[in-house]
């Protein structure tokens, strides 16, 4: 389990404990957090799980795939530490992880 | 496990070609979710999974169950030859690849991108009825802008885009009670010929144009462009899947905000709730209720069996009524704060055309609640058709005020 924190536009915070070897998607999908969808379930297809990484934690989410890479570049307002949250696997050493929504997925 | 063959009992049955069980299916799948959450049907032998878990497994499991036999069940059954491109009928290694080439075009960022094209297609359509008591949402609406958009994404010239969907649809229409039948599928994109010659020489900023010139790692390795039949065939794929289904969307949208006055005229006054409501709709009536998918190898389902060469349906549509996932599933609620709902499926092939779905039907709604915040639904005169692929209004004429 790592405390994974997800931080609305608003403000709103969530924290929620998710299970080793699921993501960051898989996290807020399961929990009926607003603001994440996972149209694709975790296929790096639909680019609907975006979140921006607290800097802080960049360095220690894991590699951008490339299709990753070239999703990254399509979703809504997309910033430097902008990543899709189905590909980022919970482990734990993300215990303490900060991610924040965008405005909208779609 | 529940057969046809006690079909006088109360054992659930369930196909997807009987009248009487299109028209509401809700009651049966609640039936197939406690009853027979894997289902069998003997007569048209395929199998059916029904709860939320179960479909988004076996829709994320694509090395089992596949599409490269099509996601259509009565196609699976002839040996059909899916085209070169085809995707949404391939499998890996050969739909990575041609996914790859349009992956980056229908992204959420460049579909909101066209949101002030759609929405002038869109006024196009509403202002000439703008006064008018009675409007449908099919003939007025649903049947003209799904594919106007297409049509000037792709570069078709709007004066053949009408002949496009009639062809498309007319291949996916059943007779009522009767599965699909193969030959009804054009699949060989021929009316799209003449443009594809004519882009040839004419080159323009479309997506036709750049379908002929990008460059990609085919599934074999090799780097090159797209042939002439791929792009045909892109070009009817991405035609054949926008069109018909997003129709679909906006006729849903008639219906039900028609018989919810209530959330309608809150929607109405506060614009913000439109992309929650489009969700909704979207979660209470999808306009594509299964996808098939054929079983390559033997795989446990549920503590059963499923042999190879089986043909399993994903009843998405019961799926987004999963009481485990949704609180009161069975009540149209535009508040509601699930997870997610699969109408656009799950996995590889989830819809590639999702975030222009969703944009168009925003625009929709706005549209439309600007200009009619008021209307109840001419049931008499609305005609539902539905096949094992899609569900939904020939017609939704309605009674404006
Ligand atoms: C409300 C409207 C729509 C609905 C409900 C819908 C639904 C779906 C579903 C359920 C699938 C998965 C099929 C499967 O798994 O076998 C799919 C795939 C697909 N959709 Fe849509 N769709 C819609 C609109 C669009 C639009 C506007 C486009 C236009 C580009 C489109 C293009 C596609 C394509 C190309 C695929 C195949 C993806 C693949 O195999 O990788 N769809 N759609
Ligand atoms: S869930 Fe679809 S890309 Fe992440």
């Amino acid at each position: 389990m790592a405390k994974i924190t997800y931080i609305a536009r608003d403000g709103e915070t969530l924290v929620l404990d998710v299970e080793r070897g699921s993501t960051v998607m898989r996290g807020a999908v399961d929990n009926a957090l607003q603001g994440i969808i996972g149209d694709c379930g975790g296929a790096c297809s639909c680019a609907t799980c975006h979140v921006y990484v607290d800097p802080q934690w960049y360095d220690k989410v894991g590699e951008i795939g490339a299709t990753e890479e070239i999703l990254l570049e399509e979703v809504c307002d997309p910033q430097p530490n902008s990543r899709l949250g189905c590909q980022i696997t919970i482990t734990d050493d993300l215990d303490g992880l900060v991610v924040r929504l965008p405005e909208k997925q779609v | 496990m529940s057969t046809s063959a006690a079909t006088g009992g109360d054992v659930v049955y369930w196909d997807p070609y009987r009248p009487d069980l299109g028209k509401d299916p809700y009651p049966t799948f609640k039936r197939l979710r406690e009853e027979a959450p894997l289902y069998y049907n003997a007569e048209y032998d395929f199998y059916a999974v029904s709860r939320f878990a179960d479909v988004e497994a076996c829709l994320g499991n694509h090395e089992t169950f596949i599409s490269g036999r099509s996601d259509i069940m009565e196609f699976m059954r002839e040996d059909m030859e899916v085209p070169k491109g085809m995707f949404i009928w391939e499998d890996p290694p050969e739909h990575t690849a041609y996914r790859a080439v349009v992956m980056r075009v229908f992204t959420p960022k460049r579909m909101n991108a066209l949101e002030g094209m759609i929405r002038d297609y869109c006024v196009r359509c509403l202002d000439p009825i703008a006064g008018n008591d009675r409007i449908d949402f099919i003939a007025d609406l649903g049947g003209q802008l799904p594919g106007g958009v297409i049509g000037m994404l792709l570069g078709i010239p709007d004066e053949d885009r009408d002949a496009v969907r009639d062809q498309v649809e007319a291949s996916l229409r059943t007779e009522e009670g009767k599965p699909m039948e193969l030959e009804q599928a054009n699949l060989t994109g021929e009316n799209y010929e003449e443009y594809i010659d004519w882009r040839m020489k004419t080159p323009s900023d479309d997506l036709m144009t750049e379908l002929l010139n990008t460059e990609f790692k085919d599934a074999t390795g090799t780097v090159r462009k797209l042939t002439k039949e791929e792009v045909l065939i892109f070009v009817m794929l991405l035609a054949g899947a926008g069109n018909e289904t997003t129709s679909k969307l906006i006729g849903w949208m008639g219906k039900i905000l028609g018989e919810h006055p209530d959330q309608r005229r809150e929607i109405a006054a506060d614009r913000s709730l439109v992309p929650a409501a489009i969700e909704e709709i979207l979660r209470f009536e999808p306009p594509g209720p299964s996808v098939a998918r054929y079983v390559a190898k033997d795989v446990e389902v549920l503590g059963q069996v499923v042999p190879a060469g089986s043909v399993m349906l994903n009843l998405i549509a019961s799926a987004n009524r999963d009481e485990s996932r949704f609180t009161d599933p069975e009540l149209f609620n535009i508040h509601r704060r699930d997870p997610p709902h699969m109408t656009f499926g799950r996995g590889i092939h989830s819809c590639l055309g999702m975030a222009l779905a969703r944009v168009e039907g925003r625009v929709v709604m706005e549209e439309i609640l600007k200009r009619f915040p008021d209307w109840t639904v001419d049931t008499d005169n609305a005609q539902l058709s539905s096949s094992s692929s899609t569900r939904g209004w020939d017609t939704m004429p309605v009674f404006v005020g």
